[in-house]
């Protein structure tokens, strides 16, 4: 089993809708596949129009193996399941802080479903917090969406200094640019500045409104419109994520 | 170690007769209102079931079948397939060792390397399938309404309707929902499993699944006379043999033969071993008959083990000289085919039916009691079984300690024929004793056993090869190659013989111990 994480510091740069179509294409290859949604706002759940089970909470997520087990649901793709977020997630951070070895938690709880999945993807809330160290421990790779502005790439420098300060791994992070406007020059200029860089994915996801319209029919992008420009960058991330880190 | 995915619990489908003919208003009117239905699929396939025909897939709870272009292995409890491989094709049977389909191979040898899958069934598969969704537009379960009609030359077109309701992860209580208001609106009758339908579709093909084994179980009851109990054992043997006779001719695998031939040798067997049990005439005529048949197949047996085995044959030379062999293992194909269609020949002629017509109303005609019986037609079954069972134990012993040293091939073609004989004496009075006692004793005298068969195989396969040599001396297109080949063959299989030899009497030693012989007596105290 790998673990794949989508993160960002910043919110607002396409980790859900990365989250929800890698996912959906590794399901076809590398099946079967977990996604699971840690933010709070619960916008993976949302586009697989699914909805927690009542009773299912951050302490349940805490608890770990079973509790989760339970509560894991079938997407309306096949070999695609989903561990929804609830409402409470967004104390996960202080109830996290009261365990032993918070760092390690994810990865504990995690560890019964490694014979039930050939990949898990977690799709992380945009901030910097005791989750998030947790999520890092527990992931392979960590998938880093970069708008193409500075202010986007600032936040992907404090990551990296994050990491050093606290002796994590820096090889786990793979950055790679969404959002990408050809007419700004900007955004020009910064992925041909960053190209061959340590780290970083050869495609870049443009800008495409049908992205944001996943909100509307709600299922993946790659399954609704699979020949939408962002659904085929979506497509070549995904061959090229797996044929370099050997996922299929 | 588990792949990943191996584990993932899939729910399980819900199966139900019902008396729908198509989903439609009917259908819908029945759901709650919280539910909806969306995308209707409909799609008809032709699908066969293959089993060996010792029931190797079913006996392992494994189904195997073939839909569209796919040939897929199902789990016989739940019908949620567990490992498939691409297949266009629809043979009336696959053998895995003989197929050239790797991934077909892959899947099958699971379940037996030996056997041939036959064709059990065929059937016209047409579903439709309906997605159920929840306030949120969420598929909550998949139903699937499937008409199968079996399609059999010379049988009543059979159908059963079937409703499936199958829920997503996570979704059990909508599914449950769901199948409590369809039942409570009458469209479902009772529900049923994925087994009882399989069994069902069989049994319509004029199929029992398990029913076949090479080795009948027969209860004996100790204090009938021996001369009813032989009769017993000796009609579940010929059933055996009546089984398998039809297939013998189509080759499919090896071990109808195989089979045919254990079904003789213990026929004859009992005729020899139980003495003083039928008129000596009739014991006589019909060992005399059997004997003669079993001789027809030994060629046939030999060539079969030789063929089973040309992989290990040919891994046993060298790699320059492993090509020499081929010339060697095409002739024993022809030589094989050509004695197949001798067989073939004689199970169709009127001496062979015959025999089993006056094999039959011997074994089923009533035989009255007379002072003209033989001596122990009347004895209890349990004291012939222990008298018989102890002389031919006593005579492995001795046989077996007579062997110096050398063990010559004699001496070790006799004893395993000796341990044959018992052998079989074990398994026909199987059921008058503990299987505590008895599974032991028979497992002790299987080693003893294999150590001899191997001996005596390897011994086999070392003559036919000398005559195959002497038999190409002339001939012209008899390359060195194939000379050098045979000739490292010969040479691989004496030094593994020589080996097995020297293991004899370390493994009859092993037989010939106290924890055996207390085995037996415990064996013999049964019926003092």
């Amino acid at each position: 089993m790998k673990t794949i994480a989508l993160y960002s510091i910043k919110g607002g740069v396409g980790k859900t809708a990365t989250a929800v179509n890698l996912s959906y294409l590794a399901s076809k290859e590398h099946p079967p596949v977990l996604i699971c949604d840690l933010d709070p706002q619960g916008a993976t759940s949302f586009y697989f129009r699914i909805v927690p089970n009542k009773k299912y909470n951050s302490a349940k997520f805490l608890k770990g193996s079973k509790k989760i087990y339970n509560n894991i649901k079938g997407t309306d793709f096949e070999q695609l399941d989903l561990l929804p977020a609830d409402f409470s997630y967004r104390n996960l951070d202080i109830e996290l802080g009261e365990k032993k070895n918070p760092q390690k938690k994810l990865h504990q709880n995690l560890e019964e479903l490694s014979t039930e999945y050939s990949l898990i993807f977690f799709d992380c809330p945009p901030n910097l917090t005791l989750l998030s160290e947790s999520v890092f421990a527990a992931s392979d790779l960590i998938l880093v969406p970069i708008i193409p502005t500075t202010l986007s790439l600032r936040t992907y420098e404090q990551l990296i200094s994050f990491f050093r300060e606290n002796n994590l791994d820096t090889k786990k992070i793979r950055p790679f640019f969404t959002m990408f406007e050809r007419r700004k020059s900007m955004h020009r200029e910064i992925t041909q500045s960053c190209k061959g860089r340590k780290g970083f994915m050869d495609t870049t996801i443009p800008y495409n409104s049908e992205v944001e319209k996943m909100g509307l029919y709600r299922a993946p992008l790659n399954a609704h419109l699979p020949h939408a420009p962002a659904a085929i960058a979506y497509r070549r991330l995904w061959e090229e994520l797996a044929e370099k880190e050997q996922l299929t | 170690m588990t792949n990943p995915g191996e584990m993932r619990q899939e729910p399980q489908p819900a199966f139900f007769r019902t008396s729908l003919t198509g989903f439609g208003k009917q259908l819908c009117e029945a759901l709650p209102v919280t539910f909806g239905c969306r995308e209707l699929s409909s799609a008809s396939h032709t699908v066969s079931y293959y089993d060996s025909f010792e029931w190797n897939a079913w006996k392992k709870k494994r189904v195997i079948r073939k839909k569209g272009a796919k040939l897929s292995l199902l789990d016989l409890d739940s019908g949620h397939e567990t490992a498939s491989c691409p297949l266009r094709s629809t043979p009336t049977h696959i053998h895995p060792g003989r197929t050239s389909h790797d991934s077909v191979r892959e899947l099958l040898s699971g379940l037996s390397a030996l056997r041939a899958f036959i064709r059990l069934c065929r059937l016209e598969e047409q579903t439709t399938q309906l997605h159920i969704t929840n306030d949120n537009e969420k598929t909550v379960a998949v139903v699937a309404l499937t008409v199968m009609t079996l399609r059999e030359k010379q049988r009543e077109p059979f159908s059963i309707t079937l409703l499936s309701v199958s829920p997503l992860r996570g979704y059990g209580n909508e599914a449950r929902q769901l199948t409590g208001e369809l039942l409570r609106a009458g469209l479902l009758s009772e529900e049923t499993s994925f087994p009882a339908v399989y069994k069902e579709l069989l049994s319509a093909a004029g199929l029992t699944p398990g029913a076949y084994s090479s080795k009948p179980s027969v209860r004996l009851d100790p204090g009938e006379p021996i001369h009813n109990s032989a009769l017993k054992l000796l009609m579940a043997t010929f059933r055996v043999m009546q089984a398998n006779e039809p297939w013998l001719s189509k080759d499919l695998d090896t071990e109808f033969l195989h089979d045919y031939r254990v079904a003789i040798r213990r026929t004859r067997s009992v005729l020899a071993q139980l003495k003083g049990i039928f008129p000596s005439a009739d014991t006589e005529r019909f060992k005399n008959e059997f004997r003669q048949l079993a001789k027809r197949t030994n060629d046939l047996r030999d060539q079969d083990v030789y063929l089973l085995a040309a992989p290990s044959l040919k891994a046993m030379l060298p790699p320059p000289l492993q090509p020499g062999l081929d010339t060697f293992l095409d002739d024993l194909r022809a030589a094989h085919k050509n004695e197949l269609g001798k067989l073939r020949r004689y199970l169709r002629s009127r001496h062979h039916a015959e025999l089993l017509h006056s094999w039959e109303a011997f074994l089923t005609e009533p035989q009255q009691c007379s002072p003209d019986d033989p001596p122990d037609a009347l004895r209890p079954t349990a004291s012939l079984a222990v008298d018989t069972i102890r002389k031919a134990w006593e005579k492995v012993l001795r046989h077996g300690r007579n062997i110096n040293t050398e063990a010559t091939d004699e001496e070790l073609h006799g004893l395993r024929l000796d341990c044959k004989k018992l052998r079989y004496l074990l398994e026909f009075f199987v059921s008058l004793f503990p299987e505590k006692v008895i599974g032991p004793v028979i497992g002790y005298l299987k080693q003893l056993q294999d150590n001899l068969g191997v001996f005596v195989d390897l011994s086999v396969q070392q003559e036919y090869l000398y005559g195959y040599l002497s038999e190409k001396k002339q001939h012209p297109d008899y390359d060195a190659l194939s000379r050098a080949s045979i000739g490292g063959l010969i040479t691989a299989l004496y030094h593994e013989r020589e080996h097995v030899r020297k293991r004899f009497h370390a493994t009859f030693s092993h037989f010939d111990s106290e924890e055996t012989a207390e085995l037996f007596s415990r064996l013999f105290q049964q019926y003092r």
